[in-house]
């Protein structure tokens, strides 16, 4: 099989892959050792009983450019060993047969300090081989220099900040609140910085051993941790995770983008204090106030985290077994751990089996659980080690959506338009710092909405608290904007007797326009075209005569709209990709990418299918040790930026599935593009015996190569592979593209000629092994370094409209209809986009009326939540049919058609359905009941309370 | 004493202390059969849907095997998601899944599939009026537990295999 992830690919054998090395990367650590990065493949099935012949997975189909199933699909479907949860070290090749199991016990409180555990109450059965605690790791591994190099225009930031020697310039605080330090185990005799934390390692050398201690702790935590009887307050809490974010703008005369970085802040001020006093010079001005609040949210993807890692003594080797979405920043950050003289093991190698990730939404993106599994592999005695949370603990400590609160206030004239939006956004960032300040600009930039406004005062923070950490999750800050802009329009309709969609469409954001942050729209977005399809719709069209049948039945129905512009991608974006063709005549796509269910792998297998002839019968994902082999750097001392031969602004990224559409897509069909004009194209001239060919020439007619106008001596791609591997032709291409606002892009010279690609790196693979050879590019042309100040680029607009009933007596919701309006630019698999969609519906439903998790003990922290208490959408919460039919309950998804001509650029859009579902809820309950119901997610108890009962 | 069932047709003797241990975890311990997915482990989420068939009943019923002990299937059969494709070659249930691209992430799939199959037994065991097939499938599959999807892809490939089994059609 396949992977770095996996993929799936015809049939694939134990020899094949069975764990071998995919990539590999060599990484300085600050010692000047070098340590050895490698992705290796999914192991193979030969251990699983009764498991058929390896025959996984096929080409996802054989039609070039469509896929007509998952190519992950039949591994899948059939239980086979896909998930990290899946191996233990005895499916693994070359590992020990002995494994260990990791406990960790968690904080209980904030408020006094820890001062050990007392396991006397620990049958001698379950007592654990080894106990670790905080004060036992050195302080490199009990506080590692965490790095999360998530987005290029706030690493500028923070860079700004360290130059000027403010809150961050301490190396160690750059992940926390200033002075703070936060230890992966609490030290005894320090408060606990957050709950769930962890206060002590347990090590068993037994599944036995394990599993008693886990029976007699489990909801009996306190029992076994010793904690101090004065109360003590934890350091910093409630302080701020730097950076945080402020967007002001005032006309086109300041903006983030547009000031200079160095003044910006200093200027801040006094725009704001004239916003004011424009405003104030309006009387007839209208203010609408507002304000929002929303839970956490846990992303519950259905595997629970687990891994397997062995450090093999004596060779400084770690072996690990992840599913994540971030493996490039999840092994940086374990080799940092173990980056000092004193470390337990000296690492030289880091062997990484990715997984697939059964589930993610962004809770596997930059998880700390990867920096604890890495820690237990140094108390294990050299044995392997399994660290598997069950739900109960992934409820415990896994990464949440934030909790957040939103207030401010929308301005508007009396034609309208939007003149000012002011907003304050606080996230609840729990513990540790992950993407929460991240997440909190990105919902900075969405306090604009779908929306061309004039003037803005946003200020985003995440703060520390004693709460579960919160991170990535999709729609990043999304989710909690649009819901607080979403249900102030249609209040601010509602004051004023307006129209919800005349006032939207008075204040649509088109080319040209610059959203709250200062950056320029440059991408079409056709939200006038998508408003008009929504509002013709019958769903909001008849909603009148729909709400009277309702009505005629003794039911109350309402009917909400909102829109939303998920940007996809981040403030600058690298990806790598390789395609080979091998020597049978079948091609292999490897991406940095990692799947998470979304169908990235199917998607960037097919997607050569046009260029190649065939789409891919492998697809490796996660190898984002390709970039490694690039010849690239993001080193730049000198400041040269494209003018250093070499230089890429942004390796690769943690995956999101909002990057497949595009990003990953276009380096894959760039580097599809190298590999046929540059060598495909060259074989084909030297068996027809011409001078040379042109891509114009020639055509793929069933999975062969023809002349447009010469008749016959078809090449199959397997002759072409011949003569490619028998001529030292290149045998595949090697690409790594860099996106902000526009490709960075150069010329190559190549065996077919010289290329202008839209990649800043290329390499050609040849016949019998070794690293792939860099071509030298020429006349780059890359972004320039400003516009990271955009924050975002490109879009994928929704507009949604619900539909739903709720029982005056109980309080209880039900969603009749959704129509989803989306802007998807070219669709690559169409359903995998509506499959996207589909599940966001889902998601979003159960955000806004079901996923109620209390912060602080009162919540999962106490380690007693699971899906008995945290209720997540079922089928019966759903409509299902997918086209709307008036009576029944249904979801209809249209997609915008592409222009006829327009480049068939797909748009990220795993997040773009999903943000404005919840404001649509809201604005249709509104529309119901008469009451704004603004704190998520929306109960029959809030609702009961909300209509005075 | 000793508890004795069979999983996937092969037959298994444990000592009887063994009881009150879960039948997932003797699938993934003992086992090494992983496709059973351990997900809330409560009962829950039922992505760890098995089959088992007890006599004297001899219809097959979905078992949650997180919340099921080794001392509750003695003398059962067991079968697992392992079972279900034929060399390789998957049943028409985890085709249909496949063909319409009913699962992403794949966790909560082999439960779905457990779970359609033993719907699908039963109706052409036992067919019902077709205007009963939705509220059916809400039965056999609605309380499961699926993140990705939002379940519309699991129904609609679903229900033309209801129909047909409740027609009498495949086997």
């Amino acid at each position: 099989m396949f992977s770095c992830l996996f993929s799936g690919g015809a049939v694939v054998s134990q020899s094949h892959l069975g764990g071998a090395q995919i990539t590999r990367r060599m990484f300085l650590r600050s010692t000047g050792a070098a340590v050895a990065v490698s992705v290796m493949g999914v192991p193979g099935l030969a251990t699983t009983a009764n498991s058929g012949p390896a025959a996984i997975g096929a080409t996802a189909s054989a039609m070039p450019g469509v896929a007509s199933q998952r190519i992950d699909g039949l591994a899948k479907v059939t239980g086979q060993k896909v998930y990290a949860r899946d191996f233990n070290a005895r499916d693994m090749p070359g590992w020990p047969q002995g494994q260990w199991y990791a406990m960790y016990m968690r904080a209980l409180t904030t408020g006094s300090a820890f001062e050990g555990v007392d396991l006397s109450l620990l049958p001698a059965t379950a007592q654990p081989t080894r106990v670790v605690l905080g004060n036992e790791l050195n302080e490199v591994l009990r506080a590692p220099k965490l790095q999360f190099n998530r987005d290029l225009h706030l690493q500028e930031r923070i860079a700004q900040l360290r130059a000027k020697g403010g809150n961050s310039q301490n190396d160690n605080s750059f992940d926390l609140p200033p002075d703070m330090s936060y230890d992966l185990i609490v030290v005894p005799g320090n408060v606990p910085d957050y709950l769930g934390q962890a206060v002590a390692l347990l090590m068993f050398d037994s599944l036995a051993a394990f599993r008693s201690a886990k029976s007699a702790m489990q909801f009996n935590d306190a029992a076994f941790q010793v904690y101090e009887t004065t109360d003590q307050d934890s350091p910093a809490m409630g302080s701020a995770f730097s950076p945080q974010t402020t967007y002001v703008k005032y006309n086109d005369e300041f903006s983030y983008a547009s000031a200079d970085p160095e003044t910006y802040m200093d200027q801040v001020g006094d725009y704001q204090s004239k916003i004011r006093r424009s405003l104030g010079r309006e009387p007839d001005l209208i203010r609408q106030p507002f304000q929002a609040d929303m839970r956490a949210m846990d992303p519950m993807f259905m595997e629970p985290e687990a891994g397997l890692v062995w450090i093999e003594q004596g060779t400084g080797t770690m072996n690990i077994v992840l599913g994540t979405q971030s493996p490039d920043g999840d092994i940086s950050n374990i080799l940092s751990m173990y980056d000092s003289p004193d470390a337990p093991e000296h690492l030289q190698a880091v062997n990484l089996t990715s997984c697939y990730p059964g589930g993610g939404f962004g809770g596997r993106d930059s998880s700390p659980f990867s920096l604890m599994l890495a820690l237990a592999g140094a108390y294990s005695d050299g044995n392997p080690v399994r660290l598997a949370y069950d739900r109960f603990e992934q409820f415990r400590v896994g990464l949440k959506r934030h909790g957040a609160r939103l207030s401010g206030e929308l301005v508007a004239g009396v034609d309208m338009k939007l003149e000012a939006v002011q907003m304050n956004l606080t996230f609840d960032g729990g513990g540790e710092r992950n993407l929460s300040p991240y997440v909190a600009s990105l919902g900075a930039l969405c306090a604009g909405g779908s929306y061309k406004v004039p003037k803005a005062s946003i200020f985003a923070e995440a703060l520390h608290t004693q709460n579960i950490t919160g991170g990535s999750q999709r729609g990043f800050g999304g989710p909690q904007a649009f819901f607080a802009v979403e249900t102030a329009l249609d209040d601010l309709a509602a004051a004023q007797g307006w129209d919800p969609v005349e006032l939207r469409a008075a204040n649509l954001i088109s080319l040209g326009d610059t959203t709250v942050v200062g950056g320029p729209i440059e991408q079409p977005l056709r939200l006038d075209e998508m408003l008009e399809i929504a509002s013709n719709h019958p769903l909001w069209a008849e909603r009148e005569a729909i709400r009277q049948d309702y009505g005629s039945r003794g039911m109350t129905y309402g009917t909400g709209i909102a829109m939303s512009l998920q940007a996809y991608g981040t403030s600058g974006d690298g990806m790598v990709a390789s395609v080979r063709l091998e020597p049978d005549g079948t091609l292999t796509v490897q991406s940095d990418a990692v799947d998470m269910g979304n169908g990235s792998a199917t998607t960037l297998g097919v997607t050569i299918g046009p260029i190649l002839g065939s789409n891919a019968a492998r697809v490796d994902m996660g190898c984002y040790t390709l970039f490694g082999q690039t010849g690239l750097t993001t080193d730049d001392p000198g400041g040269e930026r494209w003018e250093k031969p070499n230089w890429t602004a942004k390796s690769v990224g943690s995956s999101s599935a909002c990057l497949t559409g595009l990003h990953q897509v276009h380096t894959v069909q760039q580097t599809a593009n190298a590999l046929f004009e540059g060598s495909i194209l060259a074989a084909a001239a030297q068996i027809w015996g011409v001078a040379g060919v042109s891509a114009s020439e020639v055509v793929w007619r069933d999975g062969a190569l023809g002349r447009i106008t010469v008749e016959g001596n078809q090449l199959s791609l397997k002759t072409l592979a011949e003569e490619i591997h028998a001529s030292g032709l290149p045998t595949g291409a090697l690409g790594h593209a860099y996106f902000q606002n526009t490709w960075a892009q150069a010329q190559y010279q190549t065996p077919g000629g010289s290329l202008l690609l839209k990649l800043d790196g290329l390499s050609f693979y040849h016949a019998g092994g070794g690293d792939p050879v860099q071509i030298e590019r020429q006349e780059t042309r890359g972004p320039d370094k400003h516009s990271t100040r955009y924050a975002r680029y490109v879009w994928a607009p929704c507009i949604n409209v619900v539909g739903l009933t709720v029982d005056t007596k109980t309080g209880a919701v039900q969603v009749e209809n959704v129509l989803s309006v989306l802007n998807a630019g070219h669709i690559h698999v169409p359903q995998l986009v509506s499959g996207q969609s589909q599940g966001g519906v889902a998601m979003a439903i159960s955000y806004a009326l079901l996923e109620d998790m209390p912060p602080g003990m009162d919540g999962p922290a106490d380690g007693m939540w699971n899906l008995n208490r945290y209720h997540i959408a079922r089928a019966q919460d759903v409509p299902l049919r997918n086209v709307y039919t008036p009576g029944l309950r249904g979801q209809e998804l249209i997609t915008l058609p592409q222009p006829e001509g327009s480049e068939p650029a797909g748009r990220g859009i795993a997040e773009a359905v999903m943000c404005s579902i919840p404001p649509a809820i809201s604005n249709a309950l509104r529309d119901a009941t008469g009451k704004r119901f603004s704190s998520l997610p929306i109960t029959p108890t809030k609702i009961m309370e909300g209509l005075g009962q | 004493m000793t508890l004795s069932f069979t999983v996937n047709g092969a037959a298994y003797k444990l000592d009887e202390g063994r009881a009150e241990e879960r039948l997932i975890d003797f699938l993934h311990e003992d086992l090494n059969l992983t496709g059973t997915k351990f997900c809330c482990g409560i009962g829950v989420c039922r992505a760890c849907t098995v089959q088992v068939s007890k006599p004297p009943n001899p219809t097959p019923s979905p078992v949650i095997s997180c919340s099921t002990t080794l001392g509750m299937v003695d003398g059962s059969a067991i079968s697992t998601i392992e079972s279900v494709a034929t060399d390789g070659v998957p049943d028409a249930v985890q085709q249909a899944f496949l063909d319409n691209f009913s699962f992403q992430c794949g966790y909560c799939t082999p439960g779905f599939v457990m779970a359609a199959r033993m719907l699908l037994a039963g109706l052409r065991a036992q067919p019902i009026p077709e205007e009963q097939i939705d509220a059916a499938m809400m039965q056999a599959i609605g309380s499961h537990i699926c993140r990705c999807t939002g379940y519309a892809r699991y129904f609609e490939a679903l229900r033309p295999l209801a129909v047909a089994a409740n027609a009498g059609e495949g086997n």
